[in-house]
């Protein structure tokens, strides 16, 4: 038995639900698969820099399906930076599926239906087990073969943060033949502590595209514990942006597989971090046919304490020739304590390939800054106008322009609650 | 308004001990365009950064007054409020900030500063567009980030827009002919003639004479070793040109 000697408190806590747990056969199979390792931690190569089994330093047991009061989850699902955007909405609130607050798509080509049992997965992923075994809800969504779906599909999900549990939904999507979607998760959080592990798996098929955007604003002191698995056939397309705003801790896990030539996918992302919070995004793109593309670009602010990682892995099995793949992560640090830690990997099994990483981390340039001053521009405003700028650059993935515009709503409110912090700070010392 | 007092100005690199300016004195009244000239490493880059408010210097000597006040004590923006502009050497490329939102913003800056209403959109653009057209500057150029992908022509004249659109008194032009074939620099000194008046002083600085061709100074100083060695009226340049700067320094051109 490979069982930990002695689990955190958290971990017993799972234990002693999932024990009394009368599930299917498996999602039984991959609680005990969780259980024979536990929580990641440092000494697993991943995980160096995410340490859940310090992390989680409280039990969060796993939540039972709980209805939470509709005036709540509207109250949060009104925060969604896409207000206004004309779309469909599907909201999850604290990991329950809620149609009555819902609207679907009108679209006739595609389907949503609630998800029973998760489709089992074999992985020895322990956010993957976690969300299997301590499923709470989630929905399933077909596009069917050809079908252009214009409108994005925004599924909210909501914590109303009174219940310090783990809530672990999951949203299948499998993109038809040809079929396109652009698919919104939104994450949203106020108050509380609790544990999202949330999952998406996607397939597209032969042509299909996917715009998947993401944005988590979980609550300061919630933890975001989140997968993607997505599975793209030949000449498919992704485009996948992931901005993190929320969650004192957050692991952000991407597995995207070639499994039919001639595609292309675009992951990118953007954190924007303060106080002391914590956001590890791990990508794994594995080319496994040839003649496919792949990119993954990450643009970072790390401010106060803070601490981004970014661990992006490029595998090209032996017959992906003509893979193309490429990474980078860029952090603009704004004070002495903040940290980014950057590891690229490429495991190259082919020969003619190109694949390549870069990482930078730093300050604004200071000739920037002196320039936009030079021209009558207040210095915070300077500094604001070029962090914008950078992040903004992070956006034009994202190729709905309302989308983008909500995008980079929030990162101007985002700045803007950061420059008041230092005006207070500033006015603080001078005091 | 807009006279500029430089008295015994002495810099030095605020990170090591060289002295860059050493005993620089200079008077610009409104109206007036002044070139100065001399050798590479004479100080007339310092002395326009210096001017502008870069970091990286150190007075350790003498004072600067825009109409009696102290210049040296305002911060960068604050001097661009009170008119002073510099058009750079080497204009700095911004990414992802467009030209038209970095001048949008810049302008209503400074009229705040100075206590006027911001301008609205439609006023600036009219403005905007009425500027660059007179300079050759597509509106397409105006949407691309600041200098990016610019070439040396282009961004001398971007600089020269900036300055028609911002309306300073006090122009600081920082070796504005550098690296401009002789079409592109008589656009550019068409811009700046467009914009010489009364109420506007100009100080040129250029390591040759083929700019004052066309932009014809009031007064001439060659600057050397970082001070003022020579002053005349325009001939001065010409008789430069002819001798070269091995009268004035060892850094002979």
């Amino acid at each position: 038995m490979n069982m930990p000697i002695r689990n955190t408190t958290a971990e017993a806590a799972y234990l002693q639900a999932g024990q009394a747990m009368v599930v299917s056969p498996a999602r039984r199979a991959a609680f005990d698969r969780f259980m024979a390792s536990g929580l990641p931690h440092r000494r697993m190569e991943d995980w160096r820099w995410t340490d859940l089994k310090q992390l989680l330093a409280r039990p969060f047991p796993p939540a039972a399906p709980v209805l939470t009061e509709a005036r709540t989850v509207e109250r949060l699902v009104a925060l969604s930076p896409f207000e206004g955007v004309p779309r469909a909405r599907l909201v999850i609130a604290d990991g329950v599926y809620r149609p009555e607050l819902s609207e679907l798509p009108v679209t006739a080509g595609v389907s949503v239906r609630l998800l029973s049992d998760p489709t089992p997965i074999d992985a020895d992923d322990p956010l993957l087990l976690l969300n299997t075994a301590f499923f709470t809800g989630g929905l399933k969504i077909e596009v069917a073969a050809g079908e252009n779906v214009t409108l994005p599909v925004e599924i909210v999900s909501v914590n109303s943060g009174e219940r310090a549990e783990s809530f672990a939904p999951r949203i299948e999507v499998a993109i038809g033949d040809g079929a396109a979607l652009t698919l919104v998760e939104t994450h949203l959080g106020i108050d509380g502590s609790y544990v999202a592990l949330p999952l998406t798996l996607a397939m597209l098929g032969a042509g299909a595209r996917l715009d998947r955007i993401k944005v988590q604003e979980d609550a300061a002191r919630a933890y975001h514990l989140a997968n993607a698995h997505i599975d793209l056939g030949a000449e498919a397309t992704l485009r996948d942006f992931t901005f993190t705003i929320g969650a004192a801790v957050t692991r952000n896990q991407g597995f995207v597989t070639f499994s039919g030539e001639g595609s292309d996918a675009r992951v990118t992302g953007s954190y924007l971090l303060h106080d002391r919070q914590h956001c590890d995004t791990r990508l794994v793109i594995d080319h496994a046919v040839p003649r496919c593309t792949s990119r993954e670009i990450f643009k970072c602010v790390v401010d106060e304490e803070a601490r981004g990682i970014f661990q992006g892995k490029v595998i090209v099995r032996p017959n992906a020739q003509k893979t193309d793949g490429k990474q980078s992560s860029h952090a603009l640090l704004l004070s002495p304590t903040a940290e980014f830690d950057a590891k690229p990997e490429l495991e190259i099994f082919a020969d003619d390939v190109i694949c390549g990483h870069g990482a930078t981390a730093g300050d604004l340039e200071e000739d920037h800054v002196f320039y936009l001053r030079s021209r009558g521009i207040p210095e915070d405003r300077a500094r604001s106008m070029l962090i914008t700028a950078f992040i903004a650059e992070a956006f034009d993935d994202v190729t709905d322009e309302r989308l983008r515009d909500g995008l980079a709503a929030r990162a101007e409110g985002w700045l803007d609650r950061q420059r008041r912090t230092a005006d207070a700070e500033g006015m603080d010392s001078d005091g | 308004m807009g006279i500029l007092e430089i008295k015994d100005l002495h810099v030095k690199l605020a990170d090591e001990d060289k002295v860059i300016l050493d005993g620089l004195s200079l008077i610009v009244r409104p109206g007036e365009v002044h070139a100065i000239m001399g050798p590479n490493g004479s100080g007339k880059s310092t002395l326009s950064y210096v001017l502008a408010g870069r970091e990286g210097y150190e007075v350790t000597g003498g004072e600067v007054l825009l109409d009696g006040e102290d210049l040296l004590a305002m911060e960068p923006n604050e001097r661009a409020a009170r008119g002073v502009f510099l058009a750079f050497q080497y204009p700095i490329e911004i990414p992802g900030v467009a030209t038209m939102q970095f001048l949008k913003v810049a302008l209503n800056a400074q009229r705040k500063a100075r206590g006027e209403p911001e301008m609205s959109t439609p006023e600036f653009m009219r403005l905007i567009r009425d500027r660059a057209q007179r300079l050759g500057i597509s509106p397409e150029m105006l949407k691309r980030p600041v200098n990016v992908g610019f070439s040396g022509g282009e961004k001398k004249r971007a600089e020269i827009l900036q300055m028609a659109v911002l309306e300073p008194s006090m122009c600081i032009m920082d070796e504005t002919d550098s690296g401009l074939d002789i079409d592109a620099l008589r656009i550019v000194a068409d811009g700046v003639n467009g914009l010489r008046s009364p109420d506007r002083a100009m100080i040129v600085i250029t390591h040759y004479q083929r700019l004052l061709e066309y932009i014809v100074p009031d007064r001439v100083h060659v600057l050397s070793q970082g001070r003022i060695v020579k002053s005349g009226d325009k001939s001065l340049a010409l008789e430069l040109e002819e001798r070269g700067y091995a009268d004035y320094g060892r850094d002979a051109a």
